[in-house]
This record gives structure tokens, C-alpha cells and sequence, in this order.
């Protein structure tokens, strides 16, 4: 007997997936992004021989593998939720990507094999440090194939290839107009959202352990993290635009929603995290460079004035464009849209608070690098750095929450129709013909 | 900008209560599975 058409109560099957894969996507960013900054940590051990590379990359290996299970089991939820709660989508999906998720689900499989094998030949391979290194760099390259095969399906939903023909249907959905751009964007995302959890991880350490030896380390792990964290951070502008561009490109009404219209708050929201991630972390380099072995007071004054800039530009990154704040709950001023705000319109008041927040932050990292080359003094950081360093990791989960939702509500529009593949397959999961750029969707008995 | 306002019109967004409760409701069970098995990871991970 069929199921029939299944909804959930109370919370509606939407949020059922949602909250399904963005939990799953928190895990699965932090255990590819971790396990690549672990490798690369058990290589930079190898070569200065420096315990604190090697302590630190087999305890975030261990942990690595703990959650591994957690990061699995909600994917696993997931595709069951989405198969019982929207079977009709699922199939279209699957008729499109079958080999996408055929390659996918061997990424994972390898991703497993391999990230238990690194972790469990430790010391059996200490003598041979190249070969396991490999190990792990291997594990973190079938975590992003994995996230490649998926980011392709994700990417589709939102902006579905021209397709006419079935021959091309597979290849061209795969590289569809948004997949590169989405997929770069992760990538570098995974090594900036763990860098920021593992220095809000040290700075809570720090904050707790009393132990000499073990204040140094999380002082150490804290610098290393927010390295990593705001080093990739700074990079996203620019990929984020050429994403956004690609969507304006190929859906302007979902650019349009996300950017100008009803949903521009989830940007404001965004833009108002990164503000918080930019002047915690570069007021943490600041408060840093005071304990460089070497003292550096002219670099440590250069940082300050880029502190100021940081403030300058994300302040003007997060004035909104007019006064139709959130039309969802009422926060309406004025005339809501036809109320405009000195200084918030996109051109060209947001792309220099963009490229400025890039340049000071490139600015700031060169310096903090350039005394991290003589070293510092470990374990005299003060309460409020670490403070910085816990909000950045709790503010890069919201950004996380905010972008996954953003990308996610750009196919709705103006919710009439809302779509799960854009213009193409609506919400209740019935097709559209006209409009829909892939034809084999449509076309009775081939794609759909 | 005008091909903006025109894209706008008529846009009625997600203004329910229903719509801002599955949001909060959303957002509340994301945040509480994640710190929930982080919470458990590190519980099953500790005493080295």
C-alpha cells in the first residue's frame, strides 16, 4: 500500500529537512575541513619539529573520528527523510545525478576507510611520517570529492542547466552554471569554519586548564586556529561575488529576493556576523602582537589603524539599503523600500566595505605573520582575547545557519511558486513545463 | 533599481506566523543537535 503523501506535524516537512541537513552540514564541514588542517598540521610537525603540530593533529584526528558517526548518521536520516517526505523530487533527482551519488557514496566509503586507517596506524607509521601524512592528506581528498558530488545536486536546484537533449543531461546539470563557484566557495569555507571552532575551542581551554604546559598549547592552538579561520575568511568576498554573480546570471529573481527584496535581511544578518568574525579576530592579532619574542611596536601601531579600518568598512557593509528591514515580522521604518539609507546601497558603498574588509584583512595577516616568524610568547594571552576567540567560533556557526538558509530560500521567491528545483519542479513536487531550462525534467518518460 | 522594485511587486515573502515559528523551530533543533552530539563527542572523547 503506498504511504501517500506524508507531512509532519507541528513543524511541517520542510523544516524536517532543513534541520536534517544543516546539523549534517555543520558536521560535515567541520570533519573535511578538519581532518585536511589536521594533516597539514602533522606535515608542518614533521618538518620543524615542534610537539605542539603533532599533539594538535592527533587529538583533532581522534575527535575527527568520533564524530564521524554523528556527521553519518544524520546524512543517512536525511536521505530517508528525503525519500519518505518527497519521493517525487528524489526520483527526478536520482534519474539526473544516479552516478553523482553512485561516485559520492564511494567518496564517503574511501573518506571512512581511510580517516580510521590515519588515525589508527599513528604509531605504527611514526617511523615512516611522509607515508602517514599522505594518509591523511588522501582521507581530506575524498572528503572534497564527496562534497564536490553533492555541491553539484545543490547547486542544480537553484540554477538547472539548459539541457534539450538527454545525451547532454547528465554532463551539463553536473557543471551547471552555479556548481564551480558553490564548490570553491566550500572549499575554502571548510578551512575557515574549523579554524574558527578550533580557536573558540582553545580559547575555552585556555580559559579553564590550569596547568603551565597546557595554557601555552591552547595560547599556541588559539593563534593557530584563528589563523587558519581568518587567512581563508578574507578570501571569501571574492568568491562569494562571483557565486552571487552566477546567480544573478542564471536566476535573478532568486538574486534578486536574497539581495534586494524580501529576504535581503538573511545578507544584512550575514554581513553582521562577519563583522563580529573581522574585529575579533584582527583585535586578537592586535592583543597578540604584544607578546612577539621579538618586539614589534611599529607593526603592532599598523594593526591597530587597520583595527580602525576593519570597524570602518564592515560598519558599512551592514547598513542596509532602505528601511524595509524584515517585512516578515513588521520591522518596517518610513516608507520601508522607498525609504533609502545613506550609505547602504550595493554600489558602490558595499563593494568597498568588501574589497576594503579584504585588503585591511590581507594587511593584518601579513603583519601577524610576519611576527609569527620570530615566535611568541605562549601562555600570556589575556581573558578577553580568548573571549574574542569563543565569539568567533559561535559567530561562524551562525554564518554557517544564515548561508545555508539563504541559498535555500533564494528558490522561493515570492513563494508563488516556491521551488525545490528552480522553475522547475515546485514545491508540492509537480513539474513546470514552461520555463524550465532542462527539458528532460519535463519530458514524460525520459528525465522526470 | 527600477527592474528591482518591479521584481518586488506583489512579493508577499513568508509573512505567516506559521512561516516565523517553522523558522525559530528550525533554527532551535539545528543548534540543539549540533551542540547536543558535539556535547557528546567530546563526553565519549575525554578521560585520556
Amino acid at each position: 500500500m503506498p504511504i501517500g503523501n506524508l507531512d509532519v506535524p507541528v513543524i511541517g516537512k520542510n523544516v524536517v529537512i532543513a534541520v536534517l541537513v544543516q546539523s549534517h552540514i555543520l558536521f560535515a564541514t567541520f570533519i573535511i575541513g578538519a581532518v585536511l588542517i589536521a594533516a597539514t598540521s602533522e606535515y608542518l610537525g614533521m618538518v620543524t619539529k615542534q610537539n605542539n603540530y603533532e599533539r594538535f593533529a592527533r587529538n583533532l584526528a581522534r575527535f575527527v573520528v568520533l564524530l564521524f558517526a554523528s556527521g553519518a548518521a544524520l546524512a543517512v536520516t536525511f536521505v530517508l527523510a528525503l525519500v519518505t517526505l518527497f519521493p517525487v523530487f528524489f526520483s527526478i533527482l536520482q534519474n539526473i545525478f544516479f552516478w553523482v551519488f553512485l561516485v559520492e557514496a564511494f567518496m564517503f566509503l574511501g573518506q571512512i576507510i581511510i580517516v580510521y586507517a590515519w588515525y589508527n596506524v599513528w604509531d605504527k607509521l611514526a617511523y615512516r611520517k611522509s607515508l602517514h601524512v599522505v594518509f591523511g592528506f588522501i582521507a581530506g581528498f575524498f572528503g572534497l570529492m564527496a562534497m564536490t558530488m553533492i555541491d553539484a545536486v545543490a547547486s542544480f536546484m537553484l540554477t538547472p542547466a539548459e539541457v534539450t537533449s538527454q545525451a547532454d543531461l547528465v554532463a551539463r546539470s553536473f557543471l551547471n552554471q552555479t556548481m564551480v563557484p558553490l564548490n570553491m566557495h566550500r572549499f575554502i569555507g571548510n578551512f575557515s569554519y574549523v579554524g574558527f571552532l578550533i580557536g573558540g575551542w582553545a580559547g575555552f581551554r585556555y580559559l579553564r586548564t590550569t596547568r603551565e604546559d597546557d595554557r601555552e598549547y591552547y595560547d599556541w592552538m588559539g593563534h593557530f586556529g584563528l589563523l587558519w579561520g581568518f587567512g581563508f575568511l578574507i578570501i571569501q568576498p571574492v568568491i562569494g561575488y562571483g557565486y552571487l554573480k552566477g546567480i544573478r546570471e542564471s536566476a535573478p529573481e532568486s538574486f534578486n529576493t536574497i539581495m534586494l527584496g524580501d529576504k535581503s535581511w538573511v545578507f544584512n544578518l550575514l554581513v553582521i556576523w562577519i563583522a563580529v568574525l573581522s574585529i575579533a579576530s584582527t583585535a586578537y592579532f592586535v592583543h597578540k602582537l604584544r607578546f612577539a619574542i621579538k618586539p614589534m611596536e611599529t607593526l603592532r601601531k599598523l594593526s591597530v589603524g587597520a583595527l580602525g579600518f576593519t570597524a570602518l568598512f564592515t560598519v558599512l557593509n551592514i547598513i542596509p539599503a532602505n528601511a524595509n528591514l524584515v517585512p516578515q515580522i513588521g520591522l518596517v521604518f518610513g516608507q520601508g523600500e522607498d525609504t533609502q539609507i545613506p550609505l547602504g546601497s550595493m554600489y558602490p558603498w558595499k563593494y568597498i566595505g568588501l574589497i576594503g574588509l579584504m585588503l585591511t584583512g590581507f594587511f593584518v595577516v601579513a603583519l601577524y605573520l610576519r611576527a609569527s616568524a620570530t615566535g611568541f610568547y605562549w601562555g600570556r594571552a589575556s581573558r578577553w582575547s580568548q573571549i574574542a576567540l569563543m565569539s568567533c567560533a559561535f559567530f561562524v556557526v551562525l554564518t554557517m545557519v544564515t548561508m545555508g538558509y539563504t541559498r535555500e530560500t533564494a528558490r522561493r521567491v515570492d513563494n508563488d511558486p516556491a521551488y525545490l528545483i528552480n522553475g522547475c519542479v515546485k514545491l508540492d513536487q509537480t513539474l513546470v513545463k514552461e520555463g524550465c531550462p532542462t527539458k528532460p525534467i519535463t519530458e514524460e518518460g525520459k528525465g522526470g | 533599481m527600477e527592474l528591482a522594485l518591479l521584481l518586488q511587486e506583489g512579493s508577499t515573502g513568508d509573512p505567516t506566523a506559521i512561516g516565523i515559528f517553522h523558522f525559530f523551530a528550525g533554527f532551535f533543533l539545528i543548534i540543539t543537535i549540533y551542540s547536543s552530539f558535539l556535547g557528546f563527542t567530546y563526553w565519549i572523547g575525554k578521560d585520556e
